[in-house]
This record gives structure tokens, C-alpha cells and sequence, in this order.
């Protein structure tokens, strides 16, 4: 069995199409509307960004509880973090971008509103690009350091690299747990700046964990389609259905926490969140992502032989692609653009950003052996049985 | 009317699995199995499916209409009271509730249909063909059908797959151990 992925000359090709693309219509959108630009610079850099956080939590969530039925895929979410440092130089662009995007931003409005004026000690724009570049550094080095000793273990095998593997991950998920709140604060919350919500990165978090689980399981399916991963079996697309089982409710469970307590609490300072979310053609947007990113999900993997069916488990995924932008569009266009606008520009960025995502993440998954050889529970992997 | 059984004894994991697959083949009833711990295959290994997720399933859904019918009669159509300016018929509040009843009523009626399915309920005399079964042996056990050659083939196919001891007990006996005669304690 070959175990190197090959990158297809046909996935370069589209790929670097689809950057040429996105790229066109970037800067096409740049000159004309500059703000609805920087909205989805902010979206789509955000999005492939959360699949790449949500892969490296999947990794460490596998490390520190010993699991043995995913240790044959691993290097799928390992070539999908590689694209954090990317999303970070992309973050940074940010910078050009303030005003059109955070309210908070622009020069003397704290001294005239004084719920910003009492965060602007937090809220200014040096402290925001500190906190941004101390994240993004933490977390490069984090997913270079899992990494390298992913690919050390391949070259010299031995259990040593396992616990250190197991060690770093814990680390992770603790420095996870604190820049994450940070960052998703900062770049999505703060852009309606006098609404918060305690719950918003633990559900971010979770959106994000949820549909990183939902890529890995469709590029798994897709590698196993073209010839890799052929002891892929139906033991393992339960366990890969369950994930996204799981996560799809605690996902349902914490977004509507979040909506029902501020709906049942009633205060004006924050039901003008979903105010904005309501009104202005954003109505349809928030039915459609409970029902894409949980009902749909749910009621469908109720069942065990959806759960091992390849075909339907794909198109779930492919669903929940959409399920993710339609989440994230519901969170930061409102706030932003105040209307509802879907339209080439969107397209456009959307598929720019896909392009320079599958190119990053087939580049790194082609540098390494695709199933780690020497991994410790690499042959309870393989034969992986459940009932 | 007394039942007479062959009751068999494995030392191993795989020669139970085994036998099992090869009294399916042959269409043997297995009355019964007992092992020290759950083993998955013997569910395959026997074929025996279970109705008891899409039971689960049919509890939920009524529960959830159930419960939202409930609180829209009471909420709504029945007592509507003004809280604080709020629509009487307040459904993201609702929802809590549904959850929450939803799991109960599924929790309970599953137990309850587990208990009649399975024939357990408070109080009932434990059966126990051999107590080791609790230890570190496999049992099957089959009962007999009056035919002697269909007694001997089995017991010669049981042999084959690796049983141990065999043994020929009726429903007196089952109970009864022919290592020690203590009847067993349990609490």
C-alpha cells in the first residue's frame, strides 16, 4: 500500500485556479466596497482558521485520552493546523481594515460612549494587534512542536515521543482554552462592542472543534475514496459519525443557550444583538443555521447505518461546510455590514480562501508518511472493531 | 413441565464465539449464554437484533410532543397568565423543559421495557447454571430436544470448539453446581 500521499496534479491545479479566482475578485471587491471586503477577509480567514484550531484540539483530545481507533488518520489534522501561521499573517492585515470592521476602533468615539470608554483600556488597537500576535506565536509554536514530534516518532519510533506527544498536548489544550477566549472576544465579539456574552467562546470553540471534526472525517473519506486509507472501515465512521453526533448537540445546546437566556431575560442592551440578527433579511440565516448545524446532523446520525454509510456521512459533511460559514456569517456580516448581502464578492473570498487552504494543508500532508508507521497504537488502529 | 438442558463450559473467549457461530449454522436454538464480562460477538455471533434503539427513539418523539402538547395546553390554551409582558405561548422557554422531561421519559420507560423484555424484576430467583460463569468461565447453555442423536451431535460439535466439561441438567437442577452444593448468595 502506498503510504505518501501524492499530491494529484488535477487538486493543484484547482487550487491554485481557485486562489487566482478569490484573488481577482479580492481586489475587485477592495476597490469597490471596501468595508463588505474586509467582512470577509475577516469571515473566511476566521473559518479555515477555526478548522485548523478545532484539528489540533482533535489531536490532543486523542493524545490525552490514549485513543487507538484514530491514530492511523492523524496526520489529516496535523496537515490542517499547518495553516494557522497563514491565517495569522492574513490576521494581521487586519490592521488596514479596523475602522471598516470594529465600531470600537475609530479615533475619539470612547470619550462620546461611555460603555467604550470604560473598555477602552481593553479595546484599543496596539493592545488588540499585541494580543493577536502573542496568539498567533503561541499557537504556531504549539502546532510546530506537536508536529515535529509526530514526524521524530515516524523517524525513530520509540515510546518516548508518545508521552511527549501526550505531555505537549495537555499544554495545548490549557494555552487553547486561554487564547482562544481572547481571540475570538477580540476578533468576533468585539465587533458589536457594547454586546457580550459569557458563553461566546465556549461556543466557538465548540463550533470550531465541530466542524474540524466534520473536515477531517470528509478528507478522510475522500483519501479513502482515492486509494488511501484502506483499512478504513466501518468501525471507524461510527467513531467519526460520533464526533460530529456529539459536537452537533453541544453545539445546538450552547447556541441556544446563549439566544435563550437573552431572549427570556429581555434587557435592551442585549436582545439588540438579535435585534440585528432578526430584522434586515437575516431572519432565514438564523433558522437555517440551527437547522443545518444541529437538526439536520442529529436526526440524521440518530440512526447506525447512517453513521457507517460513506456516502451519506460525505454529503452530511459537505452540508456542514456551509453549516460553519452560515454560523460565522450570522456573527460577524450583521454587525458590520447591517444588511444582508450575499453575493460574488462572498463567493469569491469563500473560494479564494478554500484554494489557499487545500494547497497549505495537501502540501503538508504530502510531506509526511500518511499513516505514522510508528505510532504506539497504530495496529489497534488498522483493525479498529467495535460492535 | 421440567426442561432438560446441556449446559456447556468454555475456558476461552474465542472457542464460545466459535461455538456459537457453528450452532447458528447447524440452527440450533441457544437458550442462553453467560459470560464474565459483555462480549459484542456474542450479539453478532448469534444474530440476534434488537428493536430496543428504534423503542427508545418512539419514547422520545412521543415524549417531546408530549411535553410540548403539555405545556401549550397548560401555558397557552388552558391558564395563560402575563409574565412581565412576555408571549404566553413563550416556546424557546419551553424547550428546557422538553429536554429535561424528554430524558426522564426516556430513562424510564427504557428501564421498564428492558425489565419486561428480559424477564427482570425486583425480587426474581437468580439462575445460574455455574458459578464460574461470574469467574473466568465461558457457559452456553442449550436445551434438549428429546432426540438423542441431536444430543450427541451437539454435544460432539460443542467438544470440537473447545468446551471443557459439559453437563445435563433439568429446570431443578439448573440452580445447582456439581462442584459444591452451596445454593448461591446474592446481593
Amino acid at each position: 500500500m502506498e503510504n505518501r500521499f501524492v499530491i494529484p496534479k488535477r487538486l493543484k491545479m484547482i487550487s491554485l485556479a481557485l486562489i487566482f479566482i478569490g484573488v481577482v475578485i479580492m481586489v475587485y471587491t477592495f476597490i469597490t466596497q471596501p468595508n463588505r471586503a474586509w467582512a470577509n477577509i475577516l469571515l473566511n480567514n476566521y473559518y479555515f482558521l477555526s478548522l485548523s484550531i478545532g484539528a489540533s484540539f482533535f489531536i490532543a483530545i486523542q493524545y490525552i485520552t490514549q485513543s487507538g481507533w484514530s491514530a492511523m488518520f492523524k496526520r489529516v489534522p496535523e496537515a490542517m493546523m499547518s495553516y494557522i501561521p497563514f491565517a495569522g499573517i492574513i490576521m494581521l492585515f487586519l490592521y488596514f481594515g479596523m475602522h471598516d470592521i470594529y465600531h470600537w476602533s475609530h479615533e475619539g468615539i470612547a470619550s462620546q460612549d461611555p460603555i467604550l470608554e470604560r473598555k477602552a483600556a481593553y479595546l484599543n488597537i496596539p493592545f488588540f494587534f499585541i494580543r493577536m500576535v502573542v496568539v498567533f506565536i503561541v499557537w504556531s509554536v504549539m502546532v510546530r512542536l506537536l508536529r515535529r514530534i509526530s514526524l521524530a516518532e515516524d523517524e525513530y519510533g520509540g515510546l518516548e515521543y508518545f508521552e511527549k506527544s501526550e505531555f505537549w498536548s495537555k499544554v495545548h489544550i490549557f494555552i487553547l482554552a486561554v487564547t482562544f477566549t481572547f481571540a475570538s472576544f477580540d476578533w468576533i465579539m468585539s465587533i458589536d462592542s457594547h454586546w457580550f456574552s459569557t458563553i461566546f467562546s465556549v461556543k466557538n470553540f465548540v463550533a470550531a472543534f465541530f466542524h474540524a471534526a466534520v473536515i477531517i472525517t470528509l478528507v478522510v473519506i475522500i483519501l479513502n475514496q482515492r486509494g488511501y486509507f484502506q483499512s478504513l472501515n466501518k468501525s471507524h465512521l461510527l467513531d467519526f459519525s460520533r464526533y460530529v453526533f456529539i459536537l452537533s448537540i453541544i453545539w445546538g445546546y450552547l447556541t441556544f443557550a446563549q439566544f435563550m437566556l437573552i431572549w427570556y431575560g429581555n434587557i435592551p442592551e442585549e436582545t439588540a444583538y438579535y435585534d440585528l440578527r432578526w430584522n434586515n433579511g437575516f431572519r432565514w440565516i438564523f433558522y437555517a443555521n440551527f437547522i443545518i448545524n444541529w437538526f439536520i446532523p442529529f436526526v440524521l446520525l440518530l440512526s447506525q447505518a447512517v453513521n457507517k454509510s460513506k456516502n451519506i456521512l460525505m454529503a452530511l459533511c459537505i452540508l456542514l461546510i456551509f453549516g460553519q460559514y452560515i454560523d460565522l456569517y450570522e456573527q460577524i456580516f450583521p454587525g458590520i455590514l447591517h444588511h444582508a448581502v450575499f453575493g460574488i464578492p462572498e463567493i469569491g473570498f469563500f473560494i479564494g480562501f478554500a484554494g489557499l487552504f487545500i494547497f497549505i494543508v495537501s502540501k503538508a500532508l504530502a510531506a509526511a508518511q500518511l499513516i505514522p508507521t510508528n505510532h504506539p497504537y497504530i495496529e489497534e488502529s488498522i483493525y479498529h472493531h467495535v460492535h | 413441565m421440567i426442561k432438560q438442558y446441556v449446559v456447556s463450559i468454555f475456558n476461552d473467549e474465542d472457542s464460545l464465539i466459535s461455538a456459537i457461530r457453528q450452532a447458528k449454522k447447524d440452527s440450533i436454538r441457544i437458550s442462553e449464554v453467560y459470560t464474565p464480562f459483555p462480549i459484542h460477538e456474542v450479539f453478532e455471533a448469534t444474530g440476534i437484533k434488537t428493536r430496543f434503539t428504534l423503542a427508545a427513539f418512539l419514547y422520545g418523539f412521543a415524549a417531546v410532543v408530549g411535553v410540548l402538547a403539555f405545556l401549550q395546553y397548560t401555558a397557552v390554551i388552558d391558564w395563560p397568565i402575563n409574565y412581565g409582558g412576555k408571549p404566553t405561548n413563550a416556546f424557546p422557554s419551553f424547550i428546557v423543559v422538553t429536554i429535561v422531561l424528554t430524558i426522564l421519559t426516556i430513562t424510564l420507560a427504557s428501564l421498564f421495557t428492558f425489565s419486561v423484555r428480559a424477564k427482570v424484576y425486583p425480587g426474581k430467583k437468580l439462575i445460574l447454571p455455574d458459578k464460574r460463569s461470574t469467574d473466568d468461565k465461558f457457559v452456553i447453555v442449550f436445551e434438549k430436544n428429546g432426540d438423542d442423536d441431536f444430543t450427541n451431535n451437539l454435544v460432539n460439535m460443542l467438544l470440537e470448539h473447545g468446551a471443557t466439561e459439559i453437563h445435563y441438567k433439568d429446570s431443578e437442577t439448573l440452580n445447582q453446581y456439581h462442584n459444591d452444593e452451596e445454593t448461591p448468595t446474592h446481593n
